[in-house]
């Protein structure tokens, strides 16, 4: 048994025995976890991923005249400023306004360029009052001349969590990278054995006030973070699925661009790579024990990201053992398995903050209250009025093709009633194709006369009982304007387009401007 | 070499691929094809003694022939070894060494993109 009191003695007079989270999983293998409770005094952790959930208040100082600062913009990124006069909050995922720079350069970016030191525009509107007359502001800013820049992360650190996968049939472009189709490789996000939360489990020695290394400076766990949960399912201690989270802040004028940027996942928006490393102290065995955790004994769950719910399924159970040999094997095939996360930064951070500990320039913390390690449950946001399911909305009667139909005969359904798209179904109802006018002017050009020559085969659909939501986002996604809804039996029970999804959102607006 | 053979439609179904690699004794590896009722395209690797001369009994015979001269670069100040580009390469060009580092081999490369729109920090450049 050691307290934090004696081994911040020790790392006073340079004694302090320090090793990486990696390398005490081997010294226990090795010594067993008695001899390493005695020896050892301080194991570090380290991570290195993509942390959406983070930002930085900043404090700009008074200008002559003064302004109230209403809208604000760093290099176009607009960081929220609804907090007295000349303090704002830029958020890591905030996109550029410019909608041609969009998602390539956004907060985490903004972030990441005050880091280095770099000169930012900074562009304020304002309403202009008798203490703050000026109603605009045009200048440029650098980190070294702002009051405060605080990082403060609301949600960092997950626990553990889950391994992305997609079973669909196209490319899925996500927070977890990009997830090729029929399950064409997976993606995971953890520095396993040597990620913070696992190598404390029951967090008995994190809270709030713990002292950490951030980004390269020094940086404290203000508590635990948004969307904390503690309910999850454990395997060898360990949550298998995201669980804990943390809150942090540090001081961003001390913060090193080598270990935070700014990043962005295609097709989905900016997000910060944060570095983080969290001593922990090595005050008994169980601690000890836990410390020692092996990638083969942190489990996670492979889900499928093709399903875009709240819920979505677990495919398997693997490790991060079998993670790291770059290959799982998913319904009897095998698949390239890929981090998001940078293991070589979190082996990088681990040991920086080694060195700080062992050369006596970094005391260890007693927190002043532990993360809860049970009563956290994260809840759902119940929307009032449920989405509208697909088979809710209000369809025509659908007018059908059949492949064996002539080209002309199809033409004369399609003027006849005045639609663009015709769907193609067998004779049990089961949708077989779909045709545009566009296709069949088409096939007349060519001097083409069967149907089944022309139609699109691989059709785009709706589900029956899918939230009208998700259709509106695969008719933006794949730039269409209609597509048929079928039910389970692949039957076709009518057609959605474009139109009747913006005139139901049309509709649920208005509607809502008579209710306010 | 790595070069892309493009074909109009009216000579997809001669054997002009097999006659010249039986005439050249070239080594001929498809690495992607797209092939569709407008014609196509191959991107293939080819290589042996008469590679030169294979080449211009292709374009003899109707085949358009564009060598790829891409080189795919990665700039180290901007990576982070994060990986995300790994199971992405269709050619496994690009591999995780013993320290975590990331390597992306030029050599193997077929100039897809795939690494490039998809890296976080756009690191990685594909040049002609
Ligand atoms: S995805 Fe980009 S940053 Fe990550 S390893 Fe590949 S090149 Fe480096
Ligand atoms: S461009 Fe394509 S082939 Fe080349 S390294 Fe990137 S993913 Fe691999």
């Amino acid at each position: 048994m050691k307290t934090i009191k004696e081994i911040n003695q020790k790392i006073e007079t340079g004694d302090a025995v320090v090793l990486t989270a990696a390398e005490m999983t081997t010294f226990v293998e090795q010594n067993g976890v008695e001899a390493a409770a005695e020896e050892i005094d301080v194991v570090t952790t380290g991570t290195f991923g993509a942390m959406c959930s983070s930002g930085a208040f900043l404090n700009f100082g008074h200008s002559d005249p003064p302004i109230k600062m209403n809208k604000t913009y760093l290099n176009n990124v607009e960081a929220y400023s609804g907090l007295a006069a000349v303090d704002a909050y830029i958020g890591a995922t905030q996109l550029n306004r410019n909608p041609q720079i969009g998602m390539d350069y956004g907060g985490s970016h903004l972030i990441e360029d005050l880091i280095r030191g770099k000169e930012i525009d900074l562009a304020v509107e304002a309403y202009g009052t008798d203490c703050y007359p000026r109603k605009e502001i045009e200048t440029t800013i650098t980190l070294d001349k702002l009051n405060q820049a605080v990082m403060m992360n609301p949600r960092n650190c997950y626990q553990n969590y889950a391994v992305a996968t997609n079973s669909t049939e196209e490319t899925l472009y996500t927070y977890m990278g990009t997830l090729l189709p029929h399950f064409g490789n997976v993606s995971y996000s953890s520095a396993g054995q040597l990620s913070p939360l696992l190598n404390d489990p029951y967090f008995e020695t994190i809270g709030m006030g713990t002292r950490i290394f951030l980004c390269g400076g020094e940086g404290y766990v203000i508590s635990e973070g948004t969307q904390h949960s503690t309910g999850a399912e454990r395997r060898n201690g360990v949550p298998i699925s995201g669980s804990g989270t943390l809150m942090l802040m540090g001081d961003m004028k001390k913060m090193s661009s080598d270990f935070v940027r700014g990043a962005t996942m295609q097709k989905y928006g900016p997000t910060l790579y944060v570095g983080a490393g969290i001593p922990i102290p090595v005050l008994n065995e169980d601690i000890a024990r836990r410390t020692a955790i092996s990638d083969e004994d942190i489990v996670c769950q492979v889900v499928d990201y093709g399903v875009p719910r709240r819920s979505r399924p677990v495919i398997r159970e693997t490790n991060y053992k079998e993670l790291k040999t770059g290959k799982i094997e998913i319904n009897g095939v095998e698949v390239n398995a890929s981090p998001l996360s940078s293991y070589k930064k979190a082996e990088e951070i681990a040991d920086e903050l080694k060195a700080w500990i062992t050369k006596g320039n970094f005391f260890l913390t007693e927190p002043v209250r532990k993360v809860p390690s049970e009563g956290y449950t994260v809840n759902p946001l119940e929307i009032k009025k449920p989405s509208t399911l697909v088979k809710n909305l209000e369809s025509k009667p659908v007018i059908r093709a059949y492949p064996t139909e002539g080209i002309s005969d199809v033409a004369k359904k399609l003027v006849d009633n005045n639609i663009n798209h015709l769907p193609v179904v067998d004779e049990s109802g089961k949708l077989r194709g779909i045709v545009t006018s566009w296709d069949i002017a088409n096939a007349i050009a060519k001097g083409k006369t069967k149907l089944n020559d022309v139609m699109t085969k691989r059709v785009i659909i709706a589900r029956e009982d899918e939230p009208v939501d998700l259709v509106a986002r695969r008719i933006d996604k794949h730039e269409i304007s209609g597509l048929p809804i079928v039910d389970k039996d692949n039957k076709v029970k009518g057609m959605i387009t474009a139109e009747d999804i913006s005139r139901l959102i049309g509709k649920e607006k208005n509607n809502n401007e008579v209710c306010e | 070499m790595k070069a892309w053979l493009k074909f109009s439609p009216d000579i997809t179904n001669k054997s002009i691929i097999s006659d010249t690699i039986k005439s050249y004794d070239i080594d001929f590896n498809i690495l992607r094809a797209n092939i569709t009722p407008k014609g196509g395209k191959l991107l293939v690797e080819i290589s042996g003694n008469q590679v030169d001369e294979s080449i211009g009994y292709m374009e003899s015979q109707g085949i358009s022939v564009d060598p790829i001269k891409k080189v795919v670069r990665k700039e180290e100040e901007k990576c982070v070894d994060c990986g995300a580009c790994v199971s992405l390469c269709p050619v496994k060009a690009i591999s995780v060494s013993d320290d975590w580092t990331i390597l992306v081999d030029d050599q193997l490369c077929i100039g897809c993109a795939f690494c490039t729109s998809s890296c976080p920090m756009k690191a990685i450049k594909i040049t002609e």
